[in-house]
C-alpha cells in the first residue's frame, strides 16, 4: 500500500512502489492533465508539482513522493478561481493542440513558487526542457510573462 | 446516419437541420464508397433551446478550426457565436469529407457548411413570415432574433422553433450574405478550446477510458521504420511466452504475422511485459540510408513532366554563367509531442476505436480491411489527440488496439512509446532538387530545368502490412512531389520533372508536403542567380514575378523590415570575426492539392541570422514574416497558426534530420531528435497584408514554406557560403565555414584554468586495474592447497540448539543489534529482489561465479534458527558455517572479524528475534578449485586476519570509531579495495583503492578519491546520509541500498564514518577548486567537445540536460551535475554505462535521485558518442575511454538483455 497526497487528498493505493507516479494519477486517480510525452524525462508533458517543485511524473516512482505533496494541473484552482497563471494561458491563447500545455503551466507555476519575479531570460530558461511541437512558443511566453507580472506585448510578435 | 444524428436533437424541443445526400469524399487518402445505403449527411441543426450545432468531417488539428468554422456558422445564420457548437471527424454523425490535409478545411470544406447555414437562416425566415403573415423579403435575422425592416422585433429562434421538426435539403445556390456585412467573421475571437485545455478537462484520446478496460503494448519488427519489402509480415520467428510468465497482471500475447502485442491489466505492467518479452526476428535486410541524396537517385522513378516552356535546352546553350546544383532536404518528423494512443473495444464484430485520426473515414476503411468487417459496422469516435502536421503515427494505433480487443475480448487501450512514434512515423520525406540554369550577360535567367524526387505514399495502416493482410513487397506510389513544383518566377524557358518514387524509409504527407523541400531550391537558386549576377536579391526577384499581389507583399514585408538594397553579401566577410551577421529573404505560395493545385496564401520571409564560426552555431536573431491570406476568419487564429509555421519551420531547417544505420531509423528520442527550445526562439514580427473582400486562403502551411531559403539565404549573406543542404547544424556548418574562410582562430586564446584538482591529474598515466596482472593464480591456487592441507583442519560443526528464546535477550541489546545490522547492510545481500527481507537467495556475481546469500531468519531448518551464539560467532569471525563448512569470502567475514564481542552479541540478538522464514535456497557451486570448500582454510591462512580491531590511540575517538564501523560491519573495503587473483583484498596502500560490486565500479575512498571536488566531513555525511551530496552526485548502484539500510545508524556514526574517511585526504590536499569553479569550467569546454562529438552533444541536450543542467531550483530532483561527479573521472565507463543503460532507482531518504534507462531508446553507437562528450567535458586532462562499443555491449546483458 502507497499513501499519496494528491491535490489535497489522501489516497491509499493497492500499487507496488516502484510504479511512475504518471501511471497512477492517469489510471488510478482518473487525472488527465499530466500526459505521456516520452517517458524519459525529457519533454516535461507530464510534469506535476511536488512540495510546489516541478517534477517530471514519468520518472519518478509513487514510492519516492508518497509523504510529499502532488499537485497536478485539476489541482491548481482554488475556490477563488484559476491558479493565475491558468488565466493567463487563456488570456494570451498559450495553446494549439494543448498536449504540452500542462507542462508549461506547472513549470511557470514552479518557476513562480521559487522567484516571484522572474525575467525573460529566466522564463526561457525553465521552459527550456518543455517542448512543444506546434510552435506556440510565441503564445506560450506571452502567457508565462503575464503570469510573472510582465508585460505580455512587449513579447515581439 | 441522418436520423441517427437528428435522434440527439429530439431533447431540444424543435429544430430545423439541414441536410444533404452522401458525396463521395475528394482528396489524399478518399476512398471511393458505395454510398446507395449511406444516409444523408447532416450539416447544422438549429435547436429551439438556442444551440446550434454544425458538423465537418474534418477534424481540428490543434489548430483552432472548430473555432473560425463556428464563426462560419454564427455569421451566415446570424445568431450569436456562443450559441455554435461544431462536431468534428466523428464517423457516426459528420459527413465524409476526405482527410484533414493541405489547410484546405477554410477553403474547401467550409463552403457546405457556410450555405447550410445560409440555408438555416432562410428557413427561420420563412417561419417567421409564415407565423405573421409578412413577405420573406422584408425579414432579417441578427443575433439570433427575427425582425421586420428596422427593427421591429417578431420573434426569436426559440419562439420560432418550439415544436417544429423540419428537415431541408442541402441548396447549392443558396445566396450568401455579402462580406461587407459580416460581424463575425473577419474578427478576433479567443478560441473555444483553451479553457478546458488549461484545466485539464479536455478529454483527449490519451484520456479515454473506458469500463474494463485494459492495457496494451505493442513490439515492433526489428526493420525499422521501414514498411514494404518481402521481410514485411515474414519475420517474426516466434516468441517465448515463458520469458514473461513471471511477471504480474499479463492477460494475453497476440502474434499475427509480424505484428506482436500483449495485453496486461494495467499499465505499467503492459510496459513491463513487452520490455521483457523474448521475440526472436530473422536477420532483415535494410535499405542503405546513409546517403540519401544518392539512395533518393537510385529509387525507382515515374518521371512526369509537368512544366515545358521554351526551349530550355537551346537557352542553357547561350548562357553566359552556367549554374548547375542540387538542393538536400533531410528526412524530418512530424514529432507529435503524445506519442499515438487510441482505444478500441472489438464489442463481438461491432467495434468502436476511439482515435485521434486526421482521416476518420480513411481509418475506417483500412480498419475494415484489417477486420474483413463491412465499413459500416465500425464506428470511429474522433477525440483531440497530440498536433500532428500531417499523417503520424494516430492510425496505426487504431488497427493495434482493435487486433488486440479483439483477442481478449475487452476494450484495450494501446500507447504508443516515444520510441516506436519516432521509429514508425511516416517521415516527412527526403527530397532531391537538382536544378540546371544560368544567366545571360546582362544577369538575367536565361532557362530554368528542375528535377524534383520525392519519395513517399500515404503509408498503409501498419497493422494491415504486418499482418500481412495487404501485399507488402511492392509500396505503392503517391503523386505528392509536385506541391509547388513550378517555380513562381517567369523563367521564359522552364522544365519541371517530377519523379514519383515509393518510399525507401516510411513516409507520408507533413506540413508543407514537398513544397518546403522545392521551394527551397527555387527560392536558394534564384538567391544564388541574384548573386552572381550582383543584383538585389529582392529586386532581381521582383523583376521576375508576374503577380501584383506578391509585388504588393514583398514590398510591404522589406519596408517593414528595413531592407537595404544591396548587390551581391550585404558586407565583404571578415575573416577575423568571430560571429558574422546576415539577412535574407525568401517567397512562396504554397500550392496544394493534386497538380496543378490549388493556391493557398501567399508567404515571404526576411530572417536574419548570426552564424558563429569558432562552434558554426547558426542562430536566427529575428524572422519577419508577411502572409496574403485574403479575407481572415479569424485573425487571432490565423496569427496563431502562422506564429506555429514559422517557429515549427525554424526547428526544421537549424535543428532536424531523422537518422538511419543499418538498423533502419535511428532517431528514437527528443536527444537523438532535438527540435527547437525556448532559449532559440528569434523575435518573430508578422505583418497580414489587408484584403478583406478577398477569398479566405488556406494558412495551415503556408508560412512554412518560404522559411529555409531565407534562412540559407541569410548564412550566405553572412559568410559568404551557400548550403545546399539541411539542417544547419554545426556539424554541417562548421567544417564548409572552416573550408571556405579557413579555421577560425581566436584573437586571444584564453583557455579557462583548470580546478587545481584537474590539473594534477594531467600527464599522470592512467590508473592501471585488473585483478589478475599482479598475481599468478597458478602459484597462488598451490599455496592455498598447500596452506589447507597443512595447516589449518576442515573444522567440526557445532551442534544445532533450538531457537534462542526472545526472552533471554534484553531490548537494549535487541535495539543495538538492529542498527548494527543496518551498519552492516545484512539485508542488502541476504534479500533476495522482491523476496522476503534476510530470507536470503540473492545471486551475487563474483569473478570466480555465482554465489547465493543464505537465509538469515532464525528459522531451524533453513536459516540460522539453530545456530547457537557460538556458531554464529565463529561464522563472522572465521568465515566458518555452523556445519563446520567454509564460507566464501563473498561473506565478508575478513572484516566483520574486527567486530567487537559485544556487538556480535547484540547483533545476534537482534537476528534471532526476527520472524522465522521458511526459505531454503540453492546451494552456492563455484567452479574448480573454488568448488572445493575446505581450500578456503588454506585461502584464510594466507588472506586471513581474525584481529578484532585496535583503537589508534593517537586519532580521536570519533575517528576510531569510524574506522571500527567501516573496518568491521561496514565492510567498505568489500567493494571499495581491490582484490587479488583469489578474490582476497589487498593489503597496505591498496586498502579502499577502488573495488567492484555487482558489476559496478567501486570507486576509490579517501586519498585515492577521484572526486573533482575533494569530499569534506560534511560533504560526506550528507552523502551517506541522504544518498546525494551537490558537490559530489547520487549513489547509484549497489550504493543506493546500502545508503537506505544506512538510515537505521544513528547521525553520531555516520559523521564517525565521515570523519574516517575524510579526514587524511582533507590534511593531505592542497586548496581545493570549488563546486562553482570545476562546473564553470565544464561548462567552458562544451562547444569544443560538440565539434568533435555532435552527436553525444545533441544526446546530452536533449535527452540528459533536462535533469543535469543548471540549477534550475523550481524543479524537484536532485539535478547532479557530472563535472562533479567522480564516476566520470574513472579509468572505466561502466558506472556511467551502467547509469545511462538501466537508469536508477531512488535512494536515500529525500527520494530523488531516479533516472530513467535509455537503454531502448539508444543504441550503442550513440551511447559511446555520449560518453566521449560527457568524457571530454567533464574528465579534462584524463585519457579517453577505450573499447566503448564493447563495454556497452557487455554492461547491456548485465541487467538480463538490452
Amino acid at each position: 500500500m502507497i499513501e499519496l497526497n494528491v491535490n489535497g487528498l489522501r489516497h491509499l493505493l493497492d500499487v507496488p512502489d516502484d510504479v511512475p507516479l504518471l501511471y497512477v494519477l492517469r489510471n488510478d486517480l482518473a487525472l488527465n492533465g499530466p500526459k505521456y510525452g516520452c517517458g524519459l524525462g525529457e519533454c516535461g508533458a507530464c510534469s506535476v508539482l511536488v512540495d510546489g517543485r516541478a517534477a517530471r511524473a514519468c520518472s519518478v516512482s509513487c514510492g519516492a513522493v508518497s509523504g510529499r505533496r502532488i499537485v497536478t494541473l485539476e489541482g491548481l484552482a482554488t475556490e477563488d478561481g484559476l491558479d493565475p497563471v491558468q488565466e493567463a494561458f487563456i488570456a494570451e491563447q498559450g495553446a494549439q493542440c494543448g498536449y504540452c500545455l500542462n507542462g508549461m503551466i506547472i513549470t511557470i507555476r514552479a518557476l513562480l513558487n521559487e522567484n516571484p519575479a522572474p525575467d525573460e531570460a529566466a522564463i526561457r530558461e525553465a521552459l527550456r526542457y518543455t517542448l512543444c511541437r506546434c510552435g506556440t512558443h510565441v503564445e506560450i511566453l506571452r502567457a508565462a510573462r503575464l503570469a510573472c507580472g510582465l508585460d505580455p506585448a512587449a513579447m515581439p510578435r | 446516419m441522418s436520423k441517427d444524428v437528428l435522434s440527439r436533437h429530439e431533447d431540444a424541443g424543435g429544430y430545423v437541420a439541414v441536410t444533404r445526400a452522401p458525396a463521395q469524399p475528394h482528396g489524399m487518402g478518399a476512398v471511393k464508397r458505395d454510398l446507395s445505403n449511406v444516409p444523408d449527411d447532416v450539416f447544422v441543426v438549429v435547436r429551439a433551446d438556442e444551440h446550434v450545432v454544425g458538423y465537418c468531417g474534418h477534424v481540428d488539428l490543434g489548430t483552432g478550426i472548430a473555432t473560425a468554422l463556428a464563426q462560419i456558422v454564427a455569421e451566415e445564420m446570424d445568431v450569436p457565436f456562443s450559441w455554435v457548437r461544431m462536431e468534428l471527424g466523428h464517423t457516426g454523425s459528420t459527413p465524409n469529407q476526405g482527410a484533414t490535409i493541405a489547410s484546405e478545411t477554410i477553403q474547401v470544406s467550409a463552403i457546405p457548411l457556410r450555405k447550410a447555414a445560409a440555408q438555416a437562416r432562410e428557413v427561420l425566415k420563412t417561419l417567421a413570415a409564415i407565423r405573421f403573415g409578412l413577405a420573406r423579403d422584408e425579414l432579417h435575422v441578427l443575433e439570433g432574433v427575427v425582425y421586420r425592416g428596422e427593427g421591429t422585433r417578431l420573434a426569436s429562434v426559440a419562439d420560432l422553433l418550439v415544436g417544429v421538426r423540419h428537415v431541408t435539403r442541402f441548396d447549392e445556390d443558396v445566396a450568401l450574405k455579402p462580406r461587407s456585412a459580416y460581424r463575425i467573421v473577419g474578427h478576433e475571437v479567443p478560441r473555444v478550446d483553451i479553457p478546458d485545455k488549461a484545466t485539464g478537462r479536455v478529454v483527449y484520446v490519451h484520456d479515454v477510458r473506458v469500463p474494463g478496460m485494459l492495457h496494451g503494448r505493442v513490439v515492433r519488427p526489428p526493420y525499422h521504420g521501414v514498411e514494404h519489402g518481402r521481410q514485411v509480415g515474414r519475420s517474426l520467428i516466434d516468441v517465448d511466452r515463458a520469458s514473461i510468465a513471471h511477471l504480474p497482471g499479463v492477460v494475453e500475447i497476440v502474434t499475427i504475422g509480424d505484428f506482436v502485442g500483449v495485453v496486461a491489466e494495467r499499465e505499467e505492467q503492459a510496459i513491463a511485459a513487452a520490455q521483457a518479452l523474448v521475440v526472436r526476428w530473422r536477420p532483415v535486410e535494410m535499405p542503405d540510408l546513409t546517403d540519401i541524396a544518392t539512395a533518393l537517385r537510385n529509387n525507382p522513378s515515374t518521371p512526369r513532366r509537368l512544366l515545358d516552356r521554351g526551349d530550355v535546352a537551346a537557352a542553357l546553350d547561350t548562357a553566359a554563367r552556367r549554374l548547375d546544383v542540387s538542393y538536400l532536404w533531410p528526412y524530418q518528423m512530424h514529432g507529435s509531442i503524445g506519442p499515438s494512443c487510441a482505444v478500441a473495444d472489438w464489442r463481438g464484430g461491432s467495434p468502436v476505436v476511439w482515435s485521434g485520426t486526421q482521416n476518420p473515414h480513411m481509418l475506417r476503411s483500412d480498419l475494415a480491411t484489417l477486420m474483413a468487417l463491412p465499413e459500416g459496422r465500425i464506428e470511429i469516435v474522433r477525440h483531440e489527440a497530440s498536433g500532428c502536421y500531417g499523417r503520424n503515427c494516430a492510425d496505426d494505433v487504431c488497427g493495434d488496439a482493435l487486433l488486440l480487443s479483439r483477442a481478449v475480448g475487452r476494450p484495450v487501450r494501446v500507447q504508443l512509446s516515444r520510441a516506436q512514434e519516432h521509429v514508425w512515423e511516416p517521415k516527412g520525406a527526403a527530397q532531391l532538387m537538382e536544378i540546371s540554369g544560368g544567366i545571360d550577360a546582362a544577369g538575367r535567367p536565361v532557362a530554368y530545368s528542375f528535377q524534383t524526387r520525392y519519395p513517399s505514399n500515404v503509408s498503409p495502416l501498419l497493422a494491415l502490412v504486418l499482418t500481412r493482410t495487404i501485399d507488402a513487397d511492392r509500396p505503392g506510389v503517391t503523386q505528392m512531389g509536385d506541391r509547388t513544383c513550378i517555380p513562381p518566377y517567369a523563367y521564359d524557358n522552364a522544365r519541371v520533372v517530377v519523379h514519383d518514387t515509393p518510399p525507401i524509409a516510411r513516409a507520408s504527407w507533413l506540413r508543407g508536403v514537398s513544397a518546403m523541400p522545392n521551394s527551397f531550391a527555387h527560392d536558394s537558386y534564384i538567391d544564388e542567380l541574384a548573386a552572381i549576377a550582383g543584383a538585389d536579391p529582392l529586386a532581381y526577384r521582383l523583376a521576375l514575378l508576374p503577380d501584383a499581389r506578391a509585388h504588393d507583399l514583398l514590398l510591404a514585408l522589406a519596408d517593414r523590415a528595413g531592407w537595404v538594397t544591396r548587390h551581391g553579401p550585404r558586407q565583404p566577410v571578415d575573416r577575423t570575426a568571430r560571429v558574422l551577421t546576415g539577412r535574407g529573404i525568401g517567397y512562396a505560395v504554397y500550392v496544394h492539392g493534386a497538380f496543378p493545385g490549388v493556391a493557398a496564401a501567399w508567404a515571404a520571409w526576411i530572417a536574419d541570422v548570426a552564424v558563429d564560426r569558432q562552434t558554426g552555431q547558426v542562430r536566427v536573431l529575428r524572422v519577419h514574416v508577411a502572409q496574403d491570406a485574403g479575407m481572415m476568419v479569424n485573425p487571432a487564429g490565423v496569427r496563431h497558426q502562422v506564429h506555429g509555421n514559422i517557429v515549427q519551420s525554424l526547428s526544421r531547417v537549424l535543428k532536424e534530420e531523422v537518422t538511419f544505420d543499418e538498423t533502419g531509423v535511428t532517431s528514437r528520442d527528443w536527444g537523438t531528435y532535438p527540435i527547437l527550445t525556448f532559449p532559440e526562439l528569434p523575435e518573430i514580427d508578422v505583418l497580414f497584408m489587408d484584403r478583406p473582400n478577398d477569398p479566405p486562403l488556406g494558412v495551415g502551411e503556408s508560412a512554412s514554406v518560404p522559411s529555409a531559403a531565407a534562412i540559407a539565404n541569410a548564412v550566405f549573406d553572412a559568410t559568404g557560403v551557400r548550403f545546399r543542404d539541411l539542417p544547419l547544424t554545426p556539424a554541417r556548418v562548421k567544417p564548409a565555414l572552416d573550408r571556405a574562410l579557413g579555421a577560425y582562430v581566436a584573437p586571444e586564446p584564453a583557455p579557462v584554468p583548470l580546478p587545481l584538482a584537474q590539473r594534477r591529474m594531467q600527464g599522470r598515466p592512467a590508473l592501471r586495474r585488473g585483478l589478475r596482472d599482479l598475481l599468478n593464480v597458478g602459484v597462488l591456487a598451490a599455496a592455498m592447497f598447500q596452506a589447507a592441507s597443512t595447516a589449518w583442519p576442515v573444522r567440526r560443526p557445532i551442534a544445532p540448539v533450538p531457537r534462542p528464546d526472545a526472552a533471554s535477550f534484553t531490548p537494549d541489546e535487541i535495539a543495538r543489534g538492529r542498527v548494527l545490522a543496518a551498519a552492516g547492510d545484512c539485508a542488502v545481500c541476504h534479500t533476495a529482489p522482491g523476496g522476503v527481507t534476510n530470507a536470503g537467495g540473492r545471486a551475487l556475481e563474483t569473478p570466480f561465479g555465482q554465489v547465493i546469500t543464505t537465509n538469515l531468519t532464525p528459522d531451524v531448518e533453513t536459516g540460522i534458527g539453530g545456530w547457537s551464539y557460538a556458531a554464529f560467532a565463529r561464522a563472522m569471525r572465521e568465515g566458518i558455517g555452523r556445519d563446520g563448512r567454509h564460507l566464501y569470502p563473498a561473506f565478508p567475514y575478513t572484516s566483520f572479524a574486527r567486530v567487537s564481542d559485544d556487538d556480535l552479541r547484540a547483533l545476534y540478538a537482534y537476528l534471532m528475534v526476527q520472524p522465522a522464514v521458511t526459505h531454503a535456497v540453492p546451494e552456492t557451486r563455484l567452479a574448480f578449485p573454488y568448488a572445493l570448500r575446505p581450500a578456503m582454510a588454506g585461502w584464510n591462512v594466507l588472506f586471513h586476519d581474525p584481529t578484532p580491531y585496535r583503537a589508534d590511540p593517537s586519532r580521536s575517538a570519533e575517528w576510531n570509531r569510524g574506522a571500527y564501523l567501516v573496518e568491521g560491519l561496514g565492510h567498505c573495503s568489500a567493494c571499495h579495495t581491490p582484490r587479488n587473483a583469489l578474490g582476497a583484498e589487498k593489503r597496505g596502500s591498496a586498502y579502499l583503492a577502488g573495488g567492484e560490486a555487482d558489476g559496478w565500479i567501486a570507486p576509490p575512498l579517501g586519498t585515492r578519491s577521484r572526486a573533482p571536488v575533494p569530499w569534506t566531513v560534511e560533504a560526506m555525511a550528507r552523502y551517506l546520509r541522504q544518498g546525494h551530496d551537490a558537490a559530489h552526485g547520487p549513489a547509484l548502484g549497489p550504493m543506493a541500498p546500502v545508503i537506505a539500510e544506512m538510515r537505521a545508524l544513528p547521525d553520531a556514526d555516520v559523521r564517525a564514518i565521515a570523519v574516517y574517511l575524510t579526514e587524511d585526504a582533507s590534511r593531505a590536499a592542497p586548496p581545493a577548486p570549488d563546486a562553482a569553479a570545476v562546473s564553470a569550467s565544464a561548462l567552458a569546454r562544451r562547444a569544443d567537445a560538440a565539434l568533435r562529438e555532435p552527436a553525444g552533444a545533441r544526446i546530452f541536450a536533449g535527452s540528459c540536460a533536462a535533469c543535469h543542467e543548471g540549477a534550475a531550483r523550481h524543479m524537484d530532483g536532485n539535478r547532479p551535475d557530472l563535472a562533479l561527479n567522480s564516476n566520470l573521472q574513472d579509468a572505466r565507463p561502466d558506472n556511467v554505462i551502467h547509469a545511462i543503460l538501466h537508469g536508477a532507482g531512488h535512494a536515500g531518504e529525500d527520494g530523488r535521485g531516479e533516472m530513467p534507462g535509455f537503454r531502448t531508446v539508444l543504441d550503442d553507437g550513440q551511447i559511446a558518442s555520449l560518453l566521449r562528450y560527457l568524457r571530454a567535458v567533464n574528465a579534462p586532462g584524463r585519457p579517453a575511454w577505450d573499447g566503448l562499443t564493447a563495454r556497452i555491449v557487455a554492461l547491456r546483458a548485465h541487467h538480463g538483455g538490452p
